[in-house]
Parts: structure tokens; sequence; C-alpha cells
């Protein structure tokens, strides 16, 4: 009765949902029956060993991997198979890379810039002012008129996060924002992720940072074999996981 | 005759062979250049039919020699009611083969890409349209500009099949062919056209390197 009277508000829409996920590689199952549900302003950290198609799984989301079965819906909306429809789509969820991949020839500034002005139609002026908020939101304002390969990784990521936000998007979804980073430019682009976090940006983030899952996440999925093996609070998950493969895997990393 | 005579009896003709040489191979390289860009944007995009004529057109004019291309038009479309001028059948024959070459830089020039660039532009929601015409090809031309500046001087050299056809006014080669026919020119006057040649190819040579100085993209 209770749960009939429930109007079916925007909040209450998932802003990310997959039902019954599957994809093949050939022979290879590499997503298993994904079923994920991530609400408004949530942070969901996917762990797991290498090979467990969590990169594969953050991918789907935007559709740079195609699915072969199952529904992925953004904000209400099953995400487009291809053309301009799953541009709009795409403009909707960020994506923040493992190398970066900034635009090599354009500036930190127009790098993001251009989303907005080529993408959304933002007058020139309003997208610059804009984007160098945004760069002084994370940090590299100074390098503004720089081109990416003058920066260091570090910085190069965080020009990253800030033409995602750029787009005011629904979600931000992060694979493996920081495995190609040196370890002492790590704490800056997760500083900036969790300062995201905490304005109540919706995150899905692929990592292999445990101490960020632990202090950032709201949820942990942990993945092997394609499939999710276990859902959990972070607390709940890195003191006493459920199963004995979230188990195992928690061990290999502590005895390094 | 000696340099002195050839240029004091033929120093203005030389000269408007120069410019025939300059204009053919300007109009052709902006031709192939066009057509180079249209072609390779076809080769890159999702739809095999258009991939399969990209591919097509590369195959063809990267593999016939200039002479037989220009024999065709010149002597074998009359064949189907086409006939156009020596000047016209000329400019095409020295634009669709550089053109198939700028499109094969062009593809170097793409692969030099990496893949996630992309994926970072359709990530904002760019279409294949802006990935390509903001991301893509304005990187592929900054990788190129050295072989392109090749591609000029190569399609410059080219032009010399307009001696094979009675153009008026003549381009160098063709002049020299004239000349000789007219007087004894002898070596000589290949000699002269060749500097022409060389000074406009080294001219070519140092704003192309200027060019790629300044594009060029630091990784």
């Amino acid at each position: 009765m209770e749960k009939q009277s429930k109007p079916n508000t925007p909040e209450q829409t998932p802003v990310i949902e997959l039902r019954h996920v599957d994809k093949h590689y050939g022979q290879l199952h590499v997503l298993k029956d994904i079923n994920l549900s991530v609400k408004k302003g949530e942070v969901v950290v996917i762990i797991g060993p290498s090979g467990s198609g969590k990169s594969t799984l953050c991918r789907t989301i935007n559709r740079m991997e195609t699915i072969n079965s199952g529904e992925i819906l953004i904000d209400g909306t099953a995400i487009p198979q291809e053309g301009k429809e799953l541009a709009r789509l795409r403009a909707q969820v960020g994506m923040v890379f493992q190398s970066f991949n900034l635009f090599a020839h354009k500036t930190i500034l127009d790098n993001v810039t251009l989303g907005p002005t080529d993408v959304l139609h933002v007058p020139k002026k309003e997208a610059r002012e804009e984007a160098i908020k945004l760069l002084k939101r994370v940090g590299v304002d100074t390098q503004a008129a720089k081109l990416p390969a003058q920066l260091s990784g570090g910085q190069q990521q965080r020009v990253a996060i800030a033409r995602s936000l750029a787009m005011h998007p629904k979600a931000i979804l992060f694979d493996e924002p920081t495995s190609a980073l040196d370890p002492e430019m790590i704490g800056e682009v997760l500083d900036v992720m969790t300062e995201l976090a905490k304005e109540g940006m919706t995150m899905v983030v692929v990592t292999h940072e445990m101490n960020f899952a632990r202090r950032v996440a709201d949820r942990v999925i942990f993945m092997d074999g394609g499939a999710i093996i276990e859902e959990n609070t972070p607390e709940e998950f890195f003191t006493h996981p459920n199963t004995q493969r979230a188990q195992d895997f928690l061990n290999s990393i502590k005895n390094h | 005759m000696g340099v002195t005579e050839l240029l004091s009896q033929y120093g203005d003709k030389y000269i408007q062979a120069l410019f025939t040489t300059w204009k053919l191979t300007a109009l052709a390289f902006a031709i192939a250049f066009v057509i180079g860009v249209l072609v390779t944007v076809m080769r890159v995009s999702p739809l095999k039919p258009l991939r399969v004529v990209g591919d097509i057109y590369v195959h063809i004019f990267r593999n016939i020699p200039g002479a037989s291309l220009l024999i065709i038009l010149v002597y074998a479309l009359p064949y189907l009611n086409v006939v156009w001028s020596y000047f016209t059948c000329v400019l095409i024959a020295v634009s669709l083969i550089p053109a198939a070459f700028c499109s094969e830089y062009l593809m170097a020039g793409i692969n030099t890409i990496d893949i996630g660039q992309i994926e970072a532009a359709r990530s904002i929601g760019m279409t294949f349209t802006q990935v390509i015409s903001k991301v893509v090809i304005p990187q592929a031309l900054r990788a190129s500009v050295l072989p392109l500046t090749n591609l000029l001087v190569a399609t410059m050299l080219t032009t010399a099949l307009a001696s094979q056809v009675p153009l008026n006014p003549r381009d160098l080669t063709g002049l020299v062919a004239h000349i000789n026919t007219h007087a004894v020119g002898g070596i000589t006057a290949f000699v002269i056209s060749a500097a022409l040649y060389c000074a406009t190819a080294v001219v070519i040579g140092q704003i192309g390197n200027r060019i790629d100085r300044k594009v060029r993209i630091l990784r």
C-alpha cells in the first residue's frame, strides 16, 4: 500500500540504472547480468581485481562500450544506440579517463570550453568565464594558456575533471582516474574528487584507491569475473565483507 | 645557345612559364587538399560504403601513372562527348593523384592521435562531424605539415605533365620542349627550367618547415 502511494518524483528516479546488462567479447562473458542503480548525489565505488569487468562496466554507462543485452537508463531514459540522440545523452554524463585524454592541440582553457561552446551552444565569453572558475576550483587556473603536454599528470587529470564539470553533467564516471599518475600526484586528484562528492555530485568511480573508497563512497561494488559479487557500505565491506571472494581480494591487497 | 642568349631571347617566356607552373601547382594542390580531406573523412566514417569508396579512390589514383590519366582525359573522354580544355585536363590529372597521397598522409596523421581523445570528445557529447572537424582533422593536419610540404613539391613536379599537351602559355617543361623544336637550346634550356623548379621547391620547403615548427603538437 505504502509503495503504491509513492509518486514517481524525479528524486526517486535513479540517475543511472542498469538492468540485466550482459556483454560478451566473442567467447568471453565480460559482464554477467549486471544490475545497478545509482541515486542522485550518490558516490558508488567499483573495485575488484584486474580483468573483473569494472572498467568495462563503467564504460557501458555512456555507451563507450556496447552491450549485448539488458537496459541502461540515464535519468529514466534508455540510452540511445547511436547518432545525435546518443551524443545528446553523453553530454549529460561526464567521463574522466585513466589517461586524461585532453585535446593535445588545444590550450587548457579551450579544452574546458570546447564542450560548452560546441555542444551546449553557450556563448564564448560566458563559457570562458565559467571555464576559468572551474579551473580555479581544481587549482590549475594559472595554467589556462598552456597546452596539455606542458602540465603534470595530476594537473592534466584535474583539467579533465573541469572539462567534465563544464558540461553540468548529471553524473560523472571515473574510469581509474589515478592509475596513470605518479604517486605524489594521486592525492591532488583524489582531493578534487572528494570535494565533488561532498558537493553532492553523483559519481561512479572505478579505482584501486581503497582509502578513497572507504572515506568517500556511499556504496562499494565488488566485481569479479564480470559479475557483481557484493554490494555493501564501505564500513561493512572493508571490515567484514559478506563474501569469501571479497575477503580474499582484501587480503591480497593487505599482503602488499 | 648559352644561358645569356637563351634568357635574352626567351626570358619573357620563362617568366610566363614559371607563372603557369605556379598557377597549376597552386590550383592543383588546393583541389587535391580539399579532395584529400573529403576522402579521408569518408575513410574514417562509421558508414562502410563511404569507407569503401574512399579506399577505392586512393587505390586507383595512387597507382595510376599521371601520363596515363592525362591521356585518358585528353583522348578518351571526347568519345563520351566530354571535351575539356587542355588546361583543365592537366589540372584534373595533377589534382586527382596528389589527392590520393594527401589522404594517405592525413590517415597517417590521424593514426598519431590517441583514441582516448576521440573517446573524450564523444563523452562530452560531440557528434561524429564535430569529433572529426574539431579534434581529428586539426591534429591530423598539424601532424602532416611536412609530408604535405613534400606533396606540394611533388605536385609542382607533376605539373610537368603539361608539356605533353599544347598548353598556351606553356609550363616550364613545355617551354623547354618548345625551345628545342624551334632552336637548339640543348641541355641549357632544361637547366634554366630546373633551376626555377628548384628555387620554388626550396621556398616551399622553407615555408613548410616554418609552419611545422609553429603548429607541431607537443606530446
